[in-house]
């Protein structure tokens, strides 16, 4: 009977999953099927901003936007949930006396990728059942944040108790996995691997950084916030894609819950008194965790398959010399300025084996396998200190009596060499033991992420740049990213201005963003004090390229897009594309891709009126040898 | 793609008799076979980014491009030249040693910078933070690998002076392609 009744209550989230697999047309009102979204009054402790675009840190349509995501986000599970019922289920092999052990034959790769999905994509995995990790990574924005306004302004995405957020741009999930175990080359002296920004899923315990990452959010307080890790094993338990967990992982799921766990579970997290506040045994402890370390490898083996990092670029289908795919003259200039006068690819490397020149052909790859477009390792370019990020005035107690940042204004972002130091708004580093040493050397390093994808949009904003126009001179669409770690940089235009010239002369100003002297444009002719001077990257930082070499290879970043098919070039095969269903951005009166999003700029407050925090600067060893404004 | 099926039809046969031991450790002994298969499918996944091992040293280094002010502030200075290509450790650091008697180079600003493996020619660039307005400074440049391990090549003593407050020395400047402040 119990059976039976879970049946129905299945075919009927599958009824109305499978119509909800059509994107719904752009709507201000949230659809019925939502629980409410806001079961308590959210979080705002953000302060007017005289003068500001928007007046204050959140962007004015930031809850329609919310709730269109989360219409798409149900979308796209609708989808694995429909792939799940047409799978052929995966048998386990007997292999009895073969010398191997059983494994899950035929279709096993496609049980774990739809299982991933599911999980990816499952709203009930936060305690109000209002975010999913996709909810900040959509596939049409190469899977990093969905909403532009929120792109344009705080960067930051709210949590399941809005508006808590954080204080950093999200990352890219693709080629994500590509990222080996943190680790600390003696040759080199230096770190490569792990996951995140500041590299805090090291992979140590999973032998996957992107794994360990997939398990942060759930229990982040400024993300999908449970308070406990044991929540994603009560939620999957009653999920209706439970068999197929059970079917891959094997896992018991039989825990002896204590009554209040649904009333711990409902609650966002950050104001618990121990990490773990739902009281198991130590045999259902251990299962839960074997759940949570499932849950993080699912969701990693989707981002492995094509289904996210697919490698179908137009670069990649250029490589391997597919009839009739050739770049255009813009394209293969920027390939060459990549490669040689903008050094791109000292960082992000891209696999070629030499210089080209106009008229060679380059026919060296990667040893391993396809570039992916990072040296999997981690630098300080020198970004100013983004005072729109929420995370700086979310300094006293909100409604659940949890203070995101105690820090308030005197929060800085020391990125890596925080995460060295076990420092705030990171993790205890695994291996202080001997890892502690780096963290003067690490200041201000974040992650070099990958190339690819870095201009993916949906199909209807066919760009990220301002102020294009197609052939007949009409304004082209476009989508509002977000780049580097806290989202200071609007288009890739000002990406690549950025590393052209962050260092000229005439360029650097001795001010905080929001403060560039008059006759002069921020991020233009105006670049702002980086908020980390120490372990500065100069690979880059005075190029010398002009301003048709910037755009060139902006138009070479563009090719390594996925989803390119060269049989129709103008529609994209990268999977879950279609589901945005949001408002492009337009281009304003006088606007383009240098001074996109500037209208936002707000001025920084003193930095010598609100020094660095003593837990950040104050640990040892203390960062140097320049302070930390 | 196949059949659909009831999502909570088991997927694995139990045996209905139990010839030994008690039914619940023969489907524990099961599950654990299962995750172990599938543990082992995601683990084994061949990693097809690899960290590169370092490039073997050069031999010989020279610097091909003098090192001169690239531009400076009444408190900061960047200096710049060019190398061939050092190899050895992907990270390196350029390295200036500076003061202002050209007899006590005795204070040290260190650059970081990732060679480019498929360039001939390396340009290091350093900034020296904390100096004074209108002082005359001498320099010399050196590099060496992220390791520690020196290039082994090093310049003649240079020099140059800061500005006065609120001037600046602007001997490379951006592309006049593009946006100058006025």
């Amino acid at each position: 009977m119990r059976r039976h009744t879970s049946t129905v209550i299945a075919a009927g989230l599958a009824a109305v999953l499978g119509i909800l697999s059509v994107p719904h047309p752009a709507s201000a009102q949230a659809p019925n099927l939502f629980q409410p979204d806001i079961p308590v009054p959210p979080y705002n402790p953000y302060p007017p901003l005289p003068g500001s675009v928007p007046p204050t840190v959140l962007p004015p349509d930031l809850q329609p936007e919310i709730y269109r995501v989360r219409r798409e986000v149900q979308t796209i599970f609708g989808r694995y949930f429909a792939e799940w019922q047409a799978l052929t289920p995966p048998v386990l092999s007997n292999t009895q006396g073969e010398g191997n052990p059983p494994v899950l034959q035929g279709t096993g790769y496609q049980a774990v990728r739809i299982l991933g999905g599911l999980l990816n994509y499952d709203e009930n995995m936060s305690p109000f059942r209002n975010v999913a990790c996709s909810s900040c990574h959509m596939p049409y924005a190469g899977f990093s944040g969905p909403i532009p306004s929120v792109n344009l302004t705080m960067v930051a995405y709210p949590g399941t108790f809005r508006y808590r957020a954080n204080k950093r741009t999200v990352q890219r999930y693709t080629y994500a996995p590509y990222f080996p175990v943190l680790v600390y080359n003696q040759i080199q002296g230096l770190f490569f691997g792990g996951e995140f920004w500041d590299a805090r899923a090291t992979g140590f315990k999973l032998q996957s950084p992107d794994a360990e990452q997939a398990q942060h959010p759930p229990v982040d307080p400024g993300e999908m916030g449970f308070p406990d890790t044991a929540c994603i094993a009560l939620r999957i338990s009653q999920a209706v894609y439970r068999p197929l967990f059970e079917l891959v992982w094997g896992v018991d799921f039989d825990i002896n819950w204590p009554s209040n766990v649904e009333q711990i579970c409902s609650t966002p997290g950050g104001n618990f008194p121990t990490a773990t506040p739902i009281a198991l045994s130590a045999v259902d402890r251990t299962k839960a965790n074997n759940i949570y370390d499932h849950w993080g490898q699912s969701i990693s083996f989707l981002e492995h398959t094509p289904d996210v990092s697919p490698f179908t670029s137009k670069y990649d289908a250029f490589l391997v010399g597919t009839p009739g795919v050739t770049l255009t003259a813009d394209e293969m200039a920027g390939l060459q300025l990549f490669n040689g006068k903008g050094n791109c690819n000292s960082c992000h490397v891209d696999g070629r084996s030499t210089t080209l020149m106009p008229g060679q052909t380059d026919t060296g790859n990667t040893p391993g396998g396809q570039a992916v477009f990072t040296c999997l390792g981690y630098a300080n370019e020198g970004l100013p200190l983004n005072p729109r990020l929420p995370l700086f005035y979310e300094s006293r107690p909100d409604g659940f009596g949890f203070t995101p940042n105690p820090d308030g204004f005197r929060y800085r972002d020391l990125g890596f060499g925080n995460f060295m130091r076990s420092g705030p708004q990171s993790a205890f580093n695994p291996n202080a033991f001997d890892w502690l040493q780096f963290a003067t050397k690490t200041d201000g390093q974040f992650q070099v992420a990958t190339a690819r994808n870095v201009a993916m949009t949906p199909p209807q904003c066919p760009t990220t740049e301002a102020g294009q126009v197609d052939a007949n001179g009409k304004p082209i669409p476009y989508f509002q990213k977000e780049f580097f770690h806290n989202g200071y940089i609007k288009s890739l235009k000002q990406l690549v201005h950025f590393y052209n010239t962050r260092d000229v002369g005439n360029f650097e100003f001795n001010v905080t963003s929001g403060h560039c002297p008059p006759g002069t444009t921020e991020k233009v002719d105006c670049w702002p004090m980086k908020e980390v001077l120490n372990n500065l990257d100069m690979t880059t930082g005075m190029l010398g390229l002009t301003d048709q070499e910037e755009n060139q290879i902006v138009a070479f970043l563009q090719t390594l897009t996925d989803g390119f098919d060269p049989a129709n070039p103008t529609v994209s095969t990268y999977k879950n594309i279609d589901t945005f269903t949001g408002q492009c951005s337009t281009t304003l009166p006088g606007q383009t891709a240098s001074t996109q999003g500037n209208e936002t700029l707000i001025p920084t407050w003193s930095l010598t009126q609100f020094p660095c925090a003593t837990d950040i600067c104050g640990v040892p060893p203390l960062p140097g040898p320049f302070p930390i404004p | 793609m196949g059949a659909a099926h009831d999502p909570h039809t088991p997927l694995v046969a139990f045996p209905r008799e139990t010839p030994i031991g008690v039914c619940s450790m023969n489907r524990l002994l099961v599950k654990l076979a299962i995750t172990a298969a599938a543990g082992g499918l995601l683990v084994l996944n061949p990693v097809v980014a690899q960290i590169p091992p370092p490039q073997k040293r050069a031999e010989h280094v020279e610097i091909t491009k003098s090192p001169e002010l690239e531009s400076a502030h009444d408190d900061t200075a960047i200096v710049r030249w060019t190398t061939t290509n050092p190899r050895g450790d992907d990270e390196h650091f350029g390295i200036v040693h500076y003061g202002t008697d050209p007899e006590d180079l005795s204070q040290t600003a260190k650059g970081h910078i990732r060679l480019n493996r498929n360039h001939p020619e390396t340009i290091f660039r350093v900034r020296m933070q904390d100096l004074k307005p209108q002082t005359t400074y001498y320099y010399k440049v050196t590099s060496m690998g992220s390791g520690g391990k020196s290039d082994g090549v090093e310049s003649t003593v240079n020099q140059f002076t800061t500005p006065a407050p609120g001037e600046r020395i602007v001997n490379y400047r951006a592309d006049s392609s593009l946006p100058q402040p006025k």
